[in-house]
Protein backbone atom coordinates (compact mmCIF):
# COMPACT_ATOMS: atom_id res chain seq x y z
CA UNK A 1 0.00 0.00 0.00
CA UNK A 2 1.41 2.88 -1.11
CA UNK A 3 1.34 6.09 1.58
CA UNK A 4 0.62 9.64 -0.61
CA UNK A 5 1.13 13.03 0.74
CA UNK A 6 -1.17 15.56 0.93
CA UNK A 7 0.78 18.50 0.88
CA UNK A 8 -0.47 20.73 3.95
CA UNK A 9 -0.34 23.84 1.87
CA UNK A 10 0.84 25.89 4.69
CA UNK A 11 4.82 27.50 4.35
CA UNK A 12 7.19 25.30 6.11
CA UNK A 13 4.73 22.83 7.68
CA UNK A 14 5.11 19.59 5.72
CA UNK A 15 8.93 19.33 6.28
CA UNK A 16 8.11 19.18 9.53
CA UNK A 17 5.41 16.70 8.31
CA UNK A 18 7.20 14.06 6.36
CA UNK A 19 5.42 15.87 3.57
CA UNK A 20 1.92 16.24 4.81
CA UNK A 21 -1.08 15.01 5.80
CA UNK A 22 -1.37 11.38 4.71
CA UNK A 23 -3.89 10.57 1.89
CA UNK A 24 -7.61 9.92 2.96
CA UNK A 25 -7.31 10.45 6.93
CA UNK A 26 -8.83 12.95 9.35
CA UNK A 27 -6.57 15.54 10.10
CA UNK A 28 -7.67 17.86 13.65
CA UNK A 29 -6.58 21.57 13.60
CA UNK A 30 -7.24 22.30 17.11
CA UNK A 31 -6.50 25.51 19.09
CA UNK A 32 -8.10 28.67 21.14
CA UNK A 33 -9.87 31.86 19.21
CA UNK A 34 -8.21 34.25 16.83
CA UNK A 35 -4.95 31.23 16.17
CA UNK A 36 -5.62 31.22 12.85
CA UNK A 37 -7.42 27.89 12.63
CA UNK A 38 -10.05 28.76 10.03
CA UNK A 39 -7.07 30.54 7.63
CA UNK A 40 -5.59 26.97 7.98
CA UNK A 41 -8.36 25.55 6.54
CA UNK A 42 -9.05 28.43 4.04
CA UNK A 43 -5.15 27.93 2.85
CA UNK A 44 -5.35 23.92 2.75
CA UNK A 45 -8.09 24.71 0.40
CA UNK A 46 -6.91 27.26 -1.61
CA UNK A 47 -3.65 24.75 -2.41
CA UNK A 48 -5.86 21.55 -3.76
CA UNK A 49 -7.81 24.17 -5.87
CA UNK A 50 -4.64 26.31 -7.60
CA UNK A 51 -3.34 22.63 -8.49
CA UNK A 52 -6.55 21.46 -9.86
CA UNK A 53 -8.07 19.57 -7.01
CA UNK A 54 -11.79 19.58 -5.85
CA UNK A 55 -12.94 21.01 -2.25
CA UNK A 56 -15.96 20.38 -0.33
CA UNK A 57 -16.02 23.41 2.59
CA UNK A 58 -18.33 22.49 5.62
CA UNK A 59 -19.06 25.81 7.77
CA UNK A 60 -20.87 25.30 10.66
CA UNK A 61 -20.29 29.03 11.54
CA UNK A 62 -19.30 31.36 8.80
CA UNK A 63 -21.77 31.77 5.87
CA UNK A 64 -20.16 31.68 2.35
CA UNK A 65 -20.49 35.80 1.92
CA UNK A 66 -18.37 35.41 5.38
CA UNK A 67 -16.00 33.28 4.10
CA UNK A 68 -15.45 35.03 0.42
CA UNK A 69 -15.08 38.19 2.51
CA UNK A 70 -12.36 37.08 4.42
CA UNK A 71 -10.46 35.37 1.49
CA UNK A 72 -10.65 38.33 -0.18
CA UNK A 73 -9.56 40.40 2.96
CA UNK A 74 -6.30 38.37 2.96
CA UNK A 75 -5.27 38.96 -1.07
CA UNK A 76 -7.00 35.09 -2.22
CA UNK A 77 -9.61 36.76 -4.56
CA UNK A 78 -9.65 33.53 -6.79
CA UNK A 79 -12.14 32.04 -4.38
CA UNK A 80 -14.85 33.38 -6.20
CA UNK A 81 -13.57 31.67 -9.64
CA UNK A 82 -13.27 28.33 -7.97
CA UNK A 83 -16.87 28.71 -6.75
CA UNK A 84 -18.12 30.26 -9.76
CA UNK A 85 -16.48 26.87 -12.00
CA UNK A 86 -17.74 24.61 -9.10
CA UNK A 87 -14.55 23.46 -8.00
CA UNK A 88 -15.17 24.72 -4.08
CA UNK A 89 -18.32 23.95 -2.68
CA UNK A 90 -19.26 25.69 0.30
CA UNK A 91 -21.74 23.86 2.50
CA UNK A 92 -23.14 26.51 5.25
CA UNK A 93 -25.54 25.19 8.01
CA UNK A 94 -26.10 25.62 11.88
CA UNK A 95 -25.21 22.39 13.69
CA UNK A 96 -28.12 22.76 15.44
CA UNK A 97 -30.73 22.37 12.08
CA UNK A 98 -29.19 18.80 11.60
CA UNK A 99 -31.65 15.82 12.66
CA UNK A 100 -29.30 12.93 13.01
CA UNK A 101 -25.78 14.73 12.78
CA UNK A 102 -23.61 11.22 11.59
CA UNK A 103 -26.23 10.54 8.75
CA UNK A 104 -27.04 14.34 7.26
CA UNK A 105 -23.33 15.28 7.06
CA UNK A 106 -22.14 11.90 5.34
CA UNK A 107 -25.17 11.96 2.85
CA UNK A 108 -24.36 15.91 2.16
CA UNK A 109 -20.74 15.40 1.95
CA UNK A 110 -21.34 12.13 -0.52
CA UNK A 111 -23.99 14.35 -2.44
CA UNK A 112 -21.62 17.36 -3.12
CA UNK A 113 -18.51 15.32 -3.86
CA UNK A 114 -18.44 12.99 -6.78
CA UNK A 115 -14.52 11.42 -6.19
CA UNK A 116 -12.09 10.21 -3.83
CA UNK A 117 -9.41 12.80 -3.57
CA UNK A 118 -11.66 15.63 -2.47
CA UNK A 119 -9.89 18.04 0.03
CA UNK A 120 -12.50 18.46 2.88
CA UNK A 121 -12.73 21.39 5.25
CA UNK A 122 -15.44 20.95 8.15
CA UNK A 123 -15.21 24.20 10.25
CA UNK A 124 -15.61 24.21 13.46
CA UNK A 125 -16.95 20.40 14.66
CA UNK A 126 -19.48 20.99 16.54
CA UNK A 127 -21.44 18.68 18.60
CA UNK A 128 -25.57 19.84 18.16
CA UNK A 129 -27.11 16.83 19.10
CA UNK A 130 -25.31 13.87 20.47
CA UNK A 131 -26.92 12.64 23.71
CA UNK A 132 -24.40 10.37 25.98
CA UNK A 133 -20.62 9.84 25.00
CA UNK A 134 -20.94 6.63 24.30
CA UNK A 135 -23.37 7.45 21.30
CA UNK A 136 -20.88 10.51 20.23
CA UNK A 137 -17.72 8.22 20.05
CA UNK A 138 -19.93 6.13 17.62
CA UNK A 139 -21.41 9.16 15.73
CA UNK A 140 -17.65 10.29 14.89
CA UNK A 141 -15.80 7.15 14.15
CA UNK A 142 -18.59 7.12 11.82
CA UNK A 143 -18.52 10.57 10.23
CA UNK A 144 -14.70 10.20 10.30
CA UNK A 145 -14.70 7.05 8.72
CA UNK A 146 -16.98 8.35 5.79
CA UNK A 147 -14.93 11.29 5.63
CA UNK A 148 -11.96 9.00 5.15
CA UNK A 149 -13.46 7.13 2.14
CA UNK A 150 -14.11 10.42 0.20
CA UNK A 151 -11.09 12.11 0.43
CA UNK A 152 -8.35 13.94 2.94
CA UNK A 153 -10.12 16.20 5.69
CA UNK A 154 -9.56 18.88 8.07
CA UNK A 155 -11.49 19.04 11.26
CA UNK A 156 -11.23 22.73 12.41
CA UNK A 157 -11.70 22.35 16.42
CA UNK A 158 -12.16 25.14 18.96
CA UNK A 159 -10.52 24.96 22.33
CA UNK A 160 -12.54 25.45 25.10
CA UNK A 161 -11.86 29.18 27.12
CA UNK A 162 -11.57 27.63 30.17
CA UNK A 163 -8.90 24.96 29.50
CA UNK A 164 -6.73 27.49 29.16
CA UNK A 165 -3.90 28.90 26.83
CA UNK A 166 -5.93 31.63 25.50
CA UNK A 167 -4.67 34.48 24.41
CA UNK A 168 -2.50 36.18 27.23
CA UNK A 169 -3.06 32.90 29.29
CA UNK A 170 -0.14 30.93 30.66
CA UNK A 171 -2.23 27.98 32.50
CA UNK A 172 -1.56 24.94 30.50
CA UNK A 173 -4.10 23.22 28.53
CA UNK A 174 -5.97 20.21 29.08
CA UNK A 175 -8.59 19.43 26.70
CA UNK A 176 -12.04 18.86 28.37
CA UNK A 177 -13.28 15.12 27.61
CA UNK A 178 -16.00 16.56 24.54
CA UNK A 179 -13.06 18.08 23.24
CA UNK A 180 -10.90 15.26 23.05
CA UNK A 181 -12.52 12.88 21.49
CA UNK A 182 -11.84 14.06 18.13
CA UNK A 183 -7.91 13.82 19.09
CA UNK A 184 -8.21 10.48 20.02
CA UNK A 185 -9.71 10.06 17.18
CA UNK A 186 -7.77 12.07 14.34
CA UNK A 187 -4.72 10.38 12.51
CA UNK A 188 -3.22 13.86 12.59
CA UNK A 189 -3.57 16.59 15.70
CA UNK A 190 -2.07 20.25 15.20
CA UNK A 191 -2.28 22.42 17.86
CA UNK A 192 -1.34 26.49 17.17
CA UNK A 193 -1.27 28.69 20.27
CA UNK A 194 -1.52 32.25 20.81
CA UNK A 195 0.29 34.13 24.09
CA UNK A 196 -0.44 37.60 23.16
CA UNK A 197 2.61 39.38 23.99
CA UNK A 198 3.00 39.88 20.88
CA UNK A 199 6.99 38.21 20.65
CA UNK A 200 8.54 35.81 17.98
CA UNK A 201 7.43 32.42 20.63
CA UNK A 202 3.59 33.46 21.10
CA UNK A 203 1.89 32.43 17.97
CA UNK A 204 3.48 28.42 18.15
CA UNK A 205 2.43 25.50 16.22
CA UNK A 206 3.13 21.82 17.27
CA UNK A 207 2.15 18.64 15.77
CA UNK A 208 1.03 16.69 18.30
CA UNK A 209 0.16 13.46 16.43
CA UNK A 210 0.69 12.25 13.01
CA UNK A 211 0.12 8.67 12.35
CA UNK A 212 2.42 6.79 10.86
CA UNK A 213 4.64 9.03 10.21
CA UNK A 214 8.12 11.10 11.04
CA UNK A 215 7.29 14.59 12.56
CA UNK A 216 8.96 17.41 14.27
CA UNK A 217 8.24 17.39 18.15
CA UNK A 218 9.31 20.82 18.76
CA UNK A 219 7.72 24.30 19.21
CA UNK A 220 7.58 25.89 15.93
CA UNK A 221 6.69 29.91 15.72
CA UNK A 222 4.48 30.64 12.91
CA UNK A 223 2.97 34.02 11.69
CA UNK A 224 0.23 34.78 9.76
CA UNK A 225 0.42 36.74 6.59
CA UNK A 226 -2.11 38.80 4.64
CA UNK A 227 -1.68 37.15 1.10
CA UNK A 228 0.30 34.64 2.17
CA UNK A 229 -1.51 32.92 5.48
CA UNK A 230 0.43 31.14 7.58
CA UNK A 231 3.88 30.13 7.31
CA UNK A 232 5.78 27.81 9.76
CA UNK A 233 9.43 30.00 10.66
CA UNK A 234 10.79 26.50 11.98
CA UNK A 235 14.81 27.07 12.32
CA UNK A 236 17.45 24.55 10.23
CA UNK A 237 18.41 23.16 13.13
CA UNK A 238 14.50 22.32 14.06
CA UNK A 239 14.32 20.79 10.13
CA UNK A 240 17.41 18.91 10.19
CA UNK A 241 16.45 17.19 13.08
CA UNK A 242 13.28 15.65 11.37
CA UNK A 243 15.33 14.68 8.36
CA UNK A 244 16.98 10.46 8.60
CA UNK A 245 20.29 10.15 9.57
CA UNK A 246 22.22 7.99 7.83
CA UNK A 247 25.67 8.23 9.75
CA UNK A 248 25.19 5.25 11.89
CA UNK A 249 24.62 3.05 9.27
CA UNK A 250 27.37 0.99 9.59
CA UNK A 251 25.54 -0.04 13.56
CA UNK A 252 22.35 -1.05 11.76
CA UNK A 253 24.30 -3.06 9.87
CA UNK A 254 26.32 -4.77 12.57
CA UNK A 255 23.16 -5.44 14.39
CA UNK A 256 21.56 -6.94 11.07
CA UNK A 257 24.18 -8.75 10.33
CA UNK A 258 23.57 -10.49 14.07
CA UNK A 259 19.88 -11.61 13.23
CA UNK A 260 21.54 -13.91 10.94
CA UNK A 261 21.91 -16.11 13.35
CA UNK A 262 18.81 -15.92 15.15
CA UNK A 263 16.61 -18.11 12.96
CA UNK A 264 13.34 -17.16 11.81
CA UNK A 265 12.74 -14.78 14.75
CA UNK A 266 15.97 -12.96 13.26
CA UNK A 267 14.58 -12.94 9.88
CA UNK A 268 11.42 -10.37 11.50
CA UNK A 269 13.81 -8.66 13.82
CA UNK A 270 15.95 -7.79 10.87
CA UNK A 271 12.91 -6.02 8.60
CA UNK A 272 12.35 -4.01 12.03
CA UNK A 273 15.74 -2.78 12.18
CA UNK A 274 15.41 -1.82 8.44
CA UNK A 275 12.64 0.01 8.96
CA UNK A 276 14.31 1.74 11.89
CA UNK A 277 17.21 2.74 9.95
CA UNK A 278 15.30 4.19 7.11
CA UNK A 279 13.75 6.28 9.82
CA UNK A 280 16.51 7.05 12.37
CA UNK A 281 16.12 10.54 12.63
CA UNK A 282 18.35 11.25 15.97
CA UNK A 283 21.59 12.56 16.68
CA UNK A 284 21.99 10.00 19.19
CA UNK A 285 23.85 6.81 18.63
CA UNK A 286 21.24 3.87 18.51
CA UNK A 287 23.31 1.11 19.85
CA UNK A 288 22.14 1.07 23.05
CA UNK A 289 18.76 0.62 21.82
CA UNK A 290 19.91 -2.17 19.07
CA UNK A 291 21.80 -3.81 22.02
CA UNK A 292 18.34 -3.53 23.79
CA UNK A 293 16.56 -4.62 20.89
CA UNK A 294 19.16 -8.04 19.94
CA UNK A 295 19.09 -9.09 23.73
CA UNK A 296 18.10 -12.74 23.72
CA UNK A 297 15.33 -12.21 26.00
CA UNK A 298 13.39 -9.68 24.05
CA UNK A 299 12.73 -11.67 21.28
CA UNK B 1 15.37 35.45 13.89
CA UNK B 2 15.73 31.54 15.27
CA UNK B 3 19.38 31.12 14.34
CA UNK B 4 20.53 34.27 16.05
CA UNK B 5 18.67 33.13 19.27
CA UNK B 6 20.45 29.39 18.61
CA UNK B 7 23.87 31.10 18.31
CA UNK B 8 23.28 32.74 21.68
CA UNK B 9 22.47 29.47 23.06
CA UNK B 10 25.57 27.71 21.51
CA UNK B 11 27.60 30.35 22.98
CA UNK B 12 26.77 30.12 26.53
CA UNK B 13 26.82 26.20 26.25
CA UNK B 14 30.06 26.55 25.15
CA UNK B 15 31.29 27.73 28.13
CA UNK B 16 33.52 25.52 30.05
CA UNK B 17 31.18 24.20 33.07
CA UNK B 18 28.01 25.07 31.70
CA UNK B 19 26.05 21.43 31.50
CA UNK B 20 22.54 22.76 29.63
CA UNK B 21 21.27 25.82 28.61
CA UNK B 22 17.60 26.16 28.23
CA UNK B 23 15.35 28.66 26.93
CA UNK B 24 11.77 28.15 27.83
CA UNK B 25 8.32 29.87 26.99
CA UNK B 26 6.68 31.73 30.77
CA UNK B 27 3.90 28.72 30.02
CA UNK B 28 7.27 26.68 30.89
CA UNK B 29 7.06 25.30 27.38
CA UNK B 30 10.75 24.52 26.61
CA UNK B 31 11.71 26.31 23.04
CA UNK B 32 15.22 25.71 22.17
CA UNK B 33 17.33 23.60 24.38
CA UNK B 34 21.19 22.19 24.37
CA UNK B 35 21.73 19.00 26.58
CA UNK B 36 24.37 16.72 26.61
CA UNK B 37 22.34 13.87 25.20
CA UNK B 38 20.54 11.53 27.80
CA UNK B 39 21.92 12.83 31.74
CA UNK B 40 18.71 12.06 34.36
CA UNK B 41 19.99 14.58 36.95
CA UNK B 42 19.24 17.08 33.88
CA UNK B 43 15.95 15.58 33.00
CA UNK B 44 14.60 15.90 36.97
CA UNK B 45 15.80 19.59 37.26
CA UNK B 46 13.96 20.25 33.73
CA UNK B 47 10.86 18.55 34.68
CA UNK B 48 11.07 20.64 37.91
CA UNK B 49 11.67 23.80 36.23
CA UNK B 50 8.89 23.04 33.20
CA UNK B 51 6.46 22.93 36.49
CA UNK B 52 7.77 25.72 38.45
CA UNK B 53 9.07 28.18 35.85
CA UNK B 54 5.77 30.65 35.77
CA UNK B 55 5.94 30.78 39.54
CA UNK B 56 9.79 31.70 39.15
CA UNK B 57 8.51 34.19 37.06
CA UNK B 58 6.43 35.58 38.92
CA UNK B 59 7.91 36.16 41.76
CA UNK B 60 10.99 37.63 40.04
CA UNK B 61 8.80 40.22 38.33
CA UNK B 62 7.45 40.95 41.93
CA UNK B 63 10.59 41.45 43.60
CA UNK B 64 12.45 43.30 40.71
CA UNK B 65 14.88 40.30 40.14
CA UNK B 66 17.52 40.31 37.13
CA UNK B 67 18.12 36.47 37.81
CA UNK B 68 17.46 33.73 40.31
CA UNK B 69 19.47 31.14 41.70
CA UNK B 70 18.85 27.48 42.23
CA UNK B 71 21.46 24.78 43.88
CA UNK B 72 20.47 21.26 42.67
CA UNK B 73 22.38 18.59 44.36
CA UNK B 74 26.21 20.02 42.43
CA UNK B 75 24.34 22.16 39.95
CA UNK B 76 23.92 25.74 40.13
CA UNK B 77 20.57 26.84 37.92
CA UNK B 78 20.58 29.76 36.76
CA UNK B 79 16.92 31.53 35.58
CA UNK B 80 17.18 35.11 33.91
CA UNK B 81 14.09 36.53 31.99
CA UNK B 82 14.91 37.18 28.62
CA UNK B 83 11.85 38.77 27.03
CA UNK B 84 8.19 39.36 28.40
CA UNK B 85 7.58 35.40 27.22
CA UNK B 86 10.94 34.42 27.30
CA UNK B 87 13.22 32.93 30.18
CA UNK B 88 16.73 32.03 29.90
CA UNK B 89 17.92 29.20 31.97
CA UNK B 90 21.53 27.95 32.32
CA UNK B 91 22.67 24.84 34.18
CA UNK B 92 26.50 25.06 35.55
CA UNK B 93 28.38 22.78 37.61
CA UNK B 94 29.95 23.47 40.91
CA UNK B 95 33.21 24.37 39.96
CA UNK B 96 31.85 26.22 36.40
CA UNK B 97 33.23 30.19 36.76
CA UNK B 98 29.84 31.03 38.47
CA UNK B 99 30.70 34.94 37.61
CA UNK B 100 31.38 34.10 34.02
CA UNK B 101 28.62 32.15 33.72
CA UNK B 102 25.62 34.76 35.06
CA UNK B 103 27.98 37.50 32.88
CA UNK B 104 27.01 35.47 29.59
CA UNK B 105 23.41 33.92 30.53
CA UNK B 106 22.85 38.05 30.79
CA UNK B 107 24.29 38.99 27.64
CA UNK B 108 22.41 36.11 26.12
CA UNK B 109 19.05 37.42 27.50
CA UNK B 110 20.05 40.90 26.35
CA UNK B 111 20.29 39.34 22.58
CA UNK B 112 17.14 37.42 22.94
CA UNK B 113 15.41 40.44 24.18
CA UNK B 114 16.49 42.73 21.09
CA UNK B 115 15.59 39.95 18.49
CA UNK B 116 12.02 38.70 20.01
CA UNK B 117 10.85 42.66 20.82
Amino acid sequence: MKNYRVPTGIYGLDELMDGGFRENTINTIYGGTGVGKTTFALQYSLFGLDRGEKVLYFSFEMSERQIIRDCIDMGWKEIKDYIDKGDLKIIHIFGEDLGYPTLDILEMIKKSSDNKNTRIAIDPLTYPTFYSDKEKRKSLSMIFQGLRELGTSIIVLEEAPDSGYGIGSTEPSYPTKIQSMPLYLSDTVIFLQNLGFGEMYDRTIRIMKHRGSKHGEGLYPYSIETGLGLVVRASEKQIDRVKPKNKYDDKFKVALSKTKSMGVLGQKLSVRIEVLRRNWISDEDPSEILKLVLNGKNL
Amino acid sequence: MAKIIEHALDELYEIEGVEACMLYRIDGVPLIIRVPGYKEHLLETMFWLEKHIRHVLGEMNREGLKESVFYFRNNRILISPSSKSTILVAIAKEEANQHLVSLETLRATRIIDSILK
